[in-house]
């Protein structure tokens, strides 16, 4: 059981719904990992082994009742003073300036291949992808959206923000750009951040389906969710260690579930997740 | 009449004299006016392109053209003046003079245009882009002025006829060179007070309150449209251009058929459209194809250019993207702009979210971060002087305050229950007296004895609520007792000039020590409240920080503000002006103007 959650902006609530989808089915008794190819952040979480991965990732481990690892997050990218820091499953293996760019097809690889490891052990992987996947000017290099799409054929969903607005062009415009090998994999989309009645956006929702014959899968309320790395001052590592931490965002998490039970239809992503087998 | 005509006279005497800079008034309407005709010589012309007849007090038909301009134009107010030596006229009731009005007005009167500004999203840059074009616009001489049609904002401002409209076309009427704002600029503003109501104030005047549905099923396609195109059409006879602004997205399909603000504006303006699209958050390529093509066919054809806002980093990275953008939807790329670090009033409690501190100065002053915060652009002004603006929702963050603000907002007596709740009444008590604390308008009214709403008029609430007590004040909410006005006086200490803008519905008397004395036609009044011994001061007056004057003499009670004697003080409206040439330049750098100019003269 394979799927992405694509974002159509930065922020559109991604990390979270993954994490979501996690609980969601460890709950049902799902052995379930989360996966995110390739991380662009300073934020970072040190593994038990000492190897630093996503804070995402780490919190949605969390969700599912693991342990954070390495091949959840197999590429970290920190930029820092203009150069940018390369971690490959867990450890620094670069500093890429302008004149020294990595070798990005094998890190692809590498990604992968600890893709392939998660589903081998684990019943379901949900992956989480980067920022927006239609980036018109770096689509072609592509790792964590198009990427592993394409090479491991995983099903996905979109997940649009509604709180700034667009989000129906949004949605639409991030299906148009999609290559067309792959659009077939966008099987589903849904609303994040409303505040409002969702029987209001109907005629919206109706009309994106019609155009993309993609499943609308539900609008979340808006709901303020707080991330251990924002309440913890920069990157304290204390406060990841802080049972009370993991134990407050789990709390939080099983209320946001809670509502995502009634909001969204969390049968018809599953029956997504199965769509690739 | 007779007054008018002797006035001419003189004029005529006087001759040609272009811009009067030496006048104290100058420039009352525009920059670079020309001051030839501060009397109009044509006056009444009776041509409804210019004013047109009223009800005078006593019921008299008058004849109203304060709104025109047309005589204030340096090549009208030049070969009018011309005209009349060439013939001889001394007398404006000269028949001839009639000659001269028909053919001043063929040879340069000609009605304006307009153009839209869309964003993919709020927050895309759309008001400011709408700035910096009026201000480019300006500076190669022509008149503009802003719109928009519908906007929802708790940050408003009074213009000098005492009506209201939005901060944001306030600003963009400043950055088009003009002196005063007016409510055709933006004549639908709705103010949240939650629970899915406004308060819909409509050509500047109160309306009343409007849930989201009356609102979109009864008052928009009863009078909405008829709305728009009175107002768009009065721009239109007096300016230049137009330069609309659309509100969030063109693109909600939903709403799409009783949408005014955004294409449902465009099409009554017959205003080609710009989308504009912020690059800051990713995903902007989608939004702007999904923005085109969600638009049904039909309309799509308004839509003459992009503009890609707020570029971080290196701007010919996007430019390969916005190649290809333009050959997947056809419309060309005016602009790459870069993020242009200015400083200009927010538009509303959206750009405050998540934010706990603005400035890094050394005075720590904590504004309650009330729910329905209104007005807030009243703190903008203090960020000039040493200061760090703290955003306070728990009684904990007060610690360390060398002062505090309690700002303006929507709902008052709902807002200091709030605070009552959170502990950070009890909190403020036990400041009183060791820092300044401030109350504006709402924080004003809290700060007083009681508040008594029977009529559930702000709220629901109907009996009196207790006060903070810290003035011995009572507000009351009474039909009919909301006031809106603009305000110039003296700040009675010191003696010298202070300025400001009331709007608010409750009505209280002064029963301190007040602070100003406000002139008036009936004479001088007293406002706001202030007790030295306690630090503690009151004011109805929004936006009292902008003038050196109230901002200083407040700043003085503050631990370090003494300090701030030896430093230049400067104007927030100097400071305004900067901001605006500043992000006019920037705009102008990175967009092809001449493209620009090449659409909005098409038209559609």
């Amino acid at each position: 059981m394979k799927i992405i959650f694509l974002g159509t902006s930065s922020g559109a609530g991604k990390t979270t719904i993954v994490a979501m989808y996690c609980r969601y089915l460890r709950k049902k008794g799902i052995d379930v990992v989360p996966f995110k190819a390739s991380n662009l952040s300073n934020n970072s979480f040190c593994t038990d082994s000492g190897k630093e991965i996503g804070v995402g990732q780490a919190i949605q481990a969390w969700a599912s009742d693991k342990e954070p690892e390495t091949d959840m997050n197999p590429i970290l990218l920190k930029p820092l003073d203009g150069a940018v820091r390369v971690f490959l499953n867990g450890d620094m293996v670069a500093n890429e300036t302008g004149d020294t760019p990595a070798d990005r097809r094998s890190l692809s690889e590498e990604a992968y291949k600890a893709f392939d490891r998660l589903c081998e052990k684990h019943q379901a992987v949900v992956c989480e992808g980067s920022g927006s996947p239609t980036e018109l000017n770096i689509m072609d290099r592509d790792i964590a959206n198009i990427g592993i799409m394409r090479k491991k054929n995983v099903p996905a969903v979109l997940v649009g923000d509604i709180e700034r607005g667009g989000v129906f062009a949004a949605i639409y415009g991030t299906w148009l750009l999609m290559p067309e090998d792959i659009r077939p994999l966008l099987k589903g989309f849904m609303i994040n951040r409303f505040r409002g009645d969702p029987s209001l956006l109907k005629p919206a929702t109706d009309r994106i389906s019609e155009l993309t014959g993609m499943e609308y899968l539900g609008t979340m309320p808006y709901a303020d969710i707080r991330f251990p790395e924002e309440d913890s001052t920069a990157n304290d590592e204390k406060g990841f260690r802080d049972p009370m931490v993991k134990e407050a965002f789990l709390k939080d998490l099983d209320e946001f579930l809670e509502h995502a039970e009634k909001a969204l239809d969390l049968e018809a992503v599953e029956r997504i997740s199965d769509s690739s087998a | 009449m007779d007054n008018i005509t002797k006035k001419v006279r003189e004029e005529i005497e006087r001759g040609w004299i272009g811009p009067n800079t030496d006048c104290e008034y100058h420039p009352c309407h525009f920059a670079d006016q020309d001051c030839t005709f501060c009397y109009c010589p044509f006056y009444p012309c009776l041509d409804e392109d210019f004013g047109r007849t009223i009800a005078s007090k006593r019921g008299k038909d008058i004849w109203d053209c304060s709104p025109c301009l047309f005589i204030h134009r340096q090549e009208v107010g030049k070969f009018v003046m011309d005209e009349i030596k060439r013939m001889g006229l001394t007398d404006p009731k000269d028949p001839r003079m009639k000659n001269i009005f028909k053919e001043v007005k063929a040879k340069y009167y000609k009605k304006g245009k307009a153009l839209m500004i869309f964003g993919a999203t709020s927050d895309a840059g759309k008001s400011v882009t709408v700035m910096a074009i009026c201000r480019i616009l300006r500076n190669r001489g022509f008149l503009v002025a802003p719109f928009k049609s519908q906007n929802m904002s708790l940050n408003s401002k009074v213009t000098r006829k005492g009506t209201e409209i939005a901060m944001a076309q306030a600003i963009q009427s400043k950055a088009a060179g003009l002196k005063n704002s007016d409510h055709h600029m933006n004549p639908i503003l709705l103010k949240p007070k939650g629970d899915a109501v406004s308060q819909v104030t409509v050509e500047g005047k109160l309306y009343g309150d409007q849930t989201t549905r009356e609102y979109y099923d009864e008052f928009i396609p009863r009078q909405g449209k008829e709305i728009v195109e009175r107002n768009i059409d009065f721009l239109k006879k007096r300016y230049d251009w137009v330069i609309m602004e659309g509100a969030g997205s063109p693109a909600e399909i939903n709403i799409y058929d009783r949408d005014i603000a955004n294409m449902g504006a465009a099409k009554i303006a017959e205003a080609p459209c710009i989308l504009v699209v912020n690059l800051e958050w990713g995903g902007s390529f989608a939004y702007a194809v999904g923005t085109v093509r969600l638009i049904p066919e039909e309309d799509r054809k308004y839509i003459k250019g992009i503009i890609l806002n707020n570029v971080r980093g290196d701007p010919s990275k996007v430019r390969t993207g916005a190649e290809e953008l333009e050959k997947i939807i056809g419309i060309p790329v005016i602009g790459i702009i870069p993020h242009i670090g200015i400083s200009l009033p927010s538009e509303d409690s959206e750009a405050l979210r998540g934010i706990r501190t603005i400035g890094n100065g050394k005075m720590q002053i904590s504004v309650i971060r009330l729910p329905r915060i209104a007005n807030f652009t009243d703190l903008d002004p203090l960020l000039l002087e040493d200061v760090t603006l703290r955003f306070v929702t728990e009684p904990e963050d007060l610690e360390g305050s060398d002062a505090v603000i309690i700002p303006g907002t929507k709902t008052t007596i709902n807002d200091l229950i709030w605070m009552r709740e959170r502990g950070i009444e009890n909190a403020l008590r036990d400041l009183k007296g060791k820092i300044p604390i401030i109350g504006i308008c709402g924080g004003y009214q809290m700060m007083g004895r009681s508040l008594e709403d029977p009529n559930g008029i702000e709220g629901r609430i109907s009996d009196p609520v207790q006060g903070m007590g810290f003035f011995d004040n009572t507000t009351k909410w009474d039909k009919g007792s909301n006031k809106v006005s603009m305000n110039e006086g003296t700040l009675i200490r010191t003696g010298e000039g202070v300025t400001g803008y009331e709007t608010h519905m409750g009505i209280s008397e002064v029963k301190e020590e007040p602070l100003f004395s406000i002139k008036k036609i009936t004479g001088n009044e007293i406002e706001g409240s202030f007790r030295e011994e306690e630090m503690l001061f009151g004011t109805y007056l929004h936006g009292i920080f902008e003038r050196t004057s109230f901002r200083r003499f407040f700043l003085s009670f503050v631990r370090g503000g003494s300090a701030l004697d030896d430093t230049e003080s400067k104007d927030y409206n100097e400071f305004l002006e900067e901001n605006l040439d500043k992000l006019a330049s920037g705009f102008e750098d990175n967009m092809d103007i001449d493209k620009l100019m090449e659409i909005m003269e098409k038209g559609i």
